[in-house]
């Protein structure tokens, strides 16, 4: 039996596994000389982790880091003998994150895809979110889970990490119980349509958390609506457990599953209703991502509009995104100083005794007040590298 | 064997010369004279124009041991280079120094030269192919010589590298030896890179493929100094001096780093009416640039100028106003050729005006901003872009050392993490430029400043950028890669690195085993 797991795209390497006598590695790589040594090292200590299993490991590597070598060689020995089991396992220091920090920007990656999840770190993105569902073929999607898995294990994720996972009966438990291990912030439930599925999720979290010695209710949820059904009972999903955080709203497959065009008016309808049942849950709205990469102002201009509709954040396909998305959601300059001046002109209304006071010529009363201050906290959150 | 100012070992002589070990970027003083050009003189009635490659050589009097010049504007679409030095191979001539401005895998043949020894030195520039044949070892008579466009300019002037033929490849010249690289049926852009060989070799041949009635104007090259016209079929190819390298990036990592460079530039304190800065082909560059001008129109900045490489991307600016002149070497594209044809505002210049140390001015002095990229930089600083991390040599020095030397703030750009070899060294593996020039070098993961420049540093942080130690974001990047090997170097000499000035600031060593 062989297995081969990866490809010669840059950034990845090629592994073909083979069942032999006896563990082994043979490594190519353009530059022999300053490299083999390193690949051995890598390769070596993966293969010593799952016990020197009778397999022979063929690595071609095309500029592959440490971790997506020990993830490919890993899944592709697993693959050839499915009994073989890691030893032992990093521990991943991730401290749970503040459900409520701001999340302006959900970037997506395609979990198996090491070109486009290298550096996926570095770009500040509020949310980065692995995707182990619609962007991984499903031939690939233990090479993907173990590849997200190690890169969970090995990068210091400065803001939230998130994993896509596949929906529960359809290797979402699977997902589940090998990337927990890398200890993502939350995990993105796709096509939710149901409290009862989201409860499902969260029961197999817990499970998964206590075998793991993590705190149960450590991992967030965040529904993804993207469904006729999921739209008409989204209030069920936001209030379904307490670890949902944050609902987002998926178009595309949203549009394909009713039928409509992708027009603001078709997604109308959708949008205020995920707004609605999520800020009636307390938790944040995300909306669906943008496609089209090459038209920023287009992206803005959506941006603006989701905003006015209540929603706290957007997705984005490509890193470029994120810059435009922060900007959007973030309060401005302007936004502030009047925030500043309501907030200023009702201290000075209480302390002279004044009821009502005015701003601009605009009656500022209790909602404006409270909004106007919840601004303020924002501002400074964001300013605080979204530590509230 | 000595030490240079960077603790690099120099032997005491490279080759035939006494080698003078760097001091700093601008330690040496220059005295004295230039050195003198040949005398010519024109008979009456001359016919200049020779039938054939070898008759130039014959007319020339080429013999073995002599050097010869070319220049690189073709890129990777030269013919010229192959086209002499297949003729001077069936003349049975050996044992030729050559001298190009710069070499490309198109001239891989020179291998060949060389093993059957056409060729057996190699002085001016080194790419590719030709580069990793002699870093075996044992190849040339002499070691390489590598410098920079303005060292080569100064070298020549200096009388420190004598040329006997210069062959210049001009895609429009008249018969009596005026000629350009602007005009003709295959344009290559500016030509002057070998005007300082045209008057200084004992002779120069002019090889066209479009001859002009006389007079071709304006021209790069003069009649003044051209000894001999030929006219061939094919000089090159100008689709390829594009050399793929005019692509906008789509990394994610590389558009990070060129939004960085240019938040950086904006904090700089040198971000106002007025201000100048070099461009340069290269996916990242060209991202740099084309945000720089957007900045630039959204701040209402009007720049004195931008230096090539020209572009398209510098030809639009300059055509919306938001420069008020290129300042142009060679050029990138074919939209910068016509630019230099048809602009007036986009001006031609030589190394000799751009770039040489030994002149009472270069257009890079004048520079406030470069983005520069690199093959490693270390922890001082120091940048390499001559060899490999496997100590291969594989590039030319180009014009990076002047460049660098000159602009006000020098960044370099450059990923912390390539693929699994260190961009970021303790040790460079061979110096091409120091990093007392080298300001701040702009990552994926931060800025780092070079600590001679705490105003900036101060700039950057006010601004909110992401300032860091360069030994910081190394350790960020190393951790995702297993250490690599070093090449252990014997004691061979396999080509010297001379600073623009003459001095010899690092030299590439055969490499013997591995540690």
């Amino acid at each position: 039996m062989e297995a081969r797991v990866g490809s010669d795209a840059k950034a990845d390497c090629l592994v073909v596994a083979r069942q032999a006598e006896r563990a082994s590695v043979a490594v190519a790589t353009k530059n022999r000389n300053l490299l083999e040594t390193g690949i051995r090292a890598v390769a070596e200590g993966v293969l010593d982790a799952l016990g020197k299993p009778g397999v022979v490991v063929e690595v071609q590597d095309q500029g592959a880091l440490d971790y997506v070598l020990a993830a490919r060689i890993e899944a592709a020995v697993r693959m050839v003998l499915p009994e073989t089991k890691l030893t032992r396992t990093e521990q991943v220091e991730r401290a749970m994150s503040d459900p409520a920090r701001p999340r302006r920007s959900r970037l997506y990656a395609p979990g198996n895809n090491p070109r486009l999840l290298v550096g996926i770190d570095i770009h500040g993105a509020d949310c980065v979110l692995l995707d182990l569902e619609d962007s991984v073929p499903p031939g690939d999607k233990t090479a993907a889970r173990v590849l997200v898995r190690r890169l969970l294990a090995a990068v210091p994720f400065p803001d939230e990490v998130w994993v896509r996972i596949n929906p529960l009966d359809a290797g979402g438990r699977e997902d589940l119980s090998e990337v927990l291990e890398g200890r993502p912030h939350g995990v993105c439930l796709p096509k939710a349509e149901s409290g009862e599925g989201v409860r499902e999720l969260a029961e197999e979290l817990g499970k998964v958390e206590r075998r793991l010695g993590f705190g149960v209710g450590s991992t967030h949820i965040m529904p993804i609506i993207e469904t006729a059904r999921g739209v008409l009972r989204c209030e069920d999903v936001a209030e379904a457990d307490e670890r949902v955080v944050v609902v987002a709203f998926g178009a595309e497959d949203y549009t394909r599953d009713v039928g409509a065009r992708r027009t603001d008016d078709a997604l109308l309808f959708a949008r205020s209703r995920v707004v609605a049942a999520a800020k009636a849950a307390g938790v944040q709205a995300s909306d669906t991502v943008y496609a089209d990469l090459s038209n920023d102002a287009g992206l803005a201009d959506e941006c603006a509009r989701a905003r006015d509709l209540g929603f706290d954040g957007k997705g984005a396909i490509n890193p470029r995104q994120i810059p435009i998305l922060h900007r959007a959601f973030s309060p401005s300059e302007d936004e502030l100083a009047k925030a500043r001046a309501i907030v200023e002109a009702a201290r000075e209304a209480e302390t002279r005794g004044l009821g009502a006071v005015a701003v601009d010529g605009r009656m500022v009363d209790q909602p404006v007040l409270e909004r106007a201050r919840r601004l303020i906290k924002y501002a400074e959150t964001l300013a605080n590298g979204g530590a509230a | 064997m000595t030490r240079n100012a960077l603790g690099r070992e120099i032997p005491g002589k490279i080759g035939s010369r006494k080698a003078v070990p760097f001091g700093g970027a601008f330690a040496k003083v220059s005295t004295g004279t230039k050195a003198p050009r040949p005398q010519k003189v024109a008979p009456q009635h001359e016919d200049k124009v020779l039938p054939s490659i070898e008759a130039a050589i014959e007319a020339c009097g080429l013999s073995n041991g002599m050097t010869i010049s070319f220049h690189h504007s073709f890129r990777e679409g030269d013919r010229v280079i192959n086209l002499v030095l297949d003729a001077c191979a069936r003349m049975g001539l050996k044992d030729l120094r050559i001298c190009p401005t710069a070499l490309f895998g198109i001239h891989e043949p020179i291998v060949g030269h060389i093993e059957s020894g056409v060729v057996s030195r190699i002085e001016g520039s080194m790419n590719g192919p030709v580069g990793a044949f002699i870093s075996k070892g044992g190849k040339l008579r002499e070691p390489a010589v590598l410098r920079s466009h303005g060292g080569r300019w100064r070298a020549i002037e200096a009388g420190t590298m004598e040329i006997d033929v210069a062959f210049i490849a001009a895609p429009q010249a008249d018969p009596y030896g005026n000629a350009t690289g602007i005009r003709g049926k295959t344009p290559c852009g500016p030509i002057a890179f070998q005007a300082v060989d045209a008057q200084y070799a004992r002779k120069t041949v002019v090889v066209t493929n479009d001859l002009a009635p006389y007079p071709d104007f304006p021209m790069e090259i003069q009649q003044g100094w051209t000894d001999y016209v030929v006219v061939v079929d094919e000089i090159g190819d100008p689709a390829s001096i594009t050399s793929g390298t005019l692509q906008l990036t789509n990394s994610p990592t590389n558009l990070l780093i060129a939004r960085l460079t240019v938040e950086a530039v904006k904090a700089s304190g040198y971000f106002k009416d007025g201000f100048s800065f070099q461009g340069g082909a290269g996916g990242l560059s060209l991202a740099a640039t084309k945000f720089l001008g957007d900045e630039m129109e959204k701040a209402k900045i009007v720049g004195s100028f931008g230096m090539g490489g020209g572009t398209k991307m510098l030809v639009d600016m300059l055509r919306r106003g938001q420069i008020r002149a290129i300042l142009d070497g060679q050029a990138f594209d074919l939209d910068a050729i016509a630019s230099l044809r048809e602009d007036p505002a986009h001006v031609m210049m030589d190394p000799g005006m751009y770039a040489n140390y030994d002149s009472r001015g270069c257009s890079t002095y004048k520079l406030d901003a470069a983005f520069l990229g690199a093959t490693e930089v270390d922890l001082d600083f120091n940048v390499n872009v001559n060899t490999h991390s496997d100590g291969q040599l594989l590039h030319g020095i180009g014009g990076h050392q002047d460049v660098a030397a000159g602009a006000a703030m020098t960044m370099i750009t450059l990923p912390a993490l390539r693929g699994r070899i260190p961009p970021i060294v303790d040790r460079v593996t061979t110096v091409t430029t120091p990093g007392e020039v080298i300001d701040v070098v702009v990552t994926e993961r931060g800025l780092a400043v070079n600590p001679c420049r705490g105003d900036l540093r101060e700039r950057f942080r006010a601004a909110g950028l992401p300032v860091r130690e360069l030994g910081d974001i190394k350790r960020d990047a190393d951790r995702y890669i297993q250490p690599v090997r070093r090449p252990v170097f014997g004691d061979e000499v396999i080509a010297a690195i001379e600073w623009r000035d003459g001095t010899v600031i690092d030299v590439v060593r055969k490499v013997e085993g591995w540690q």
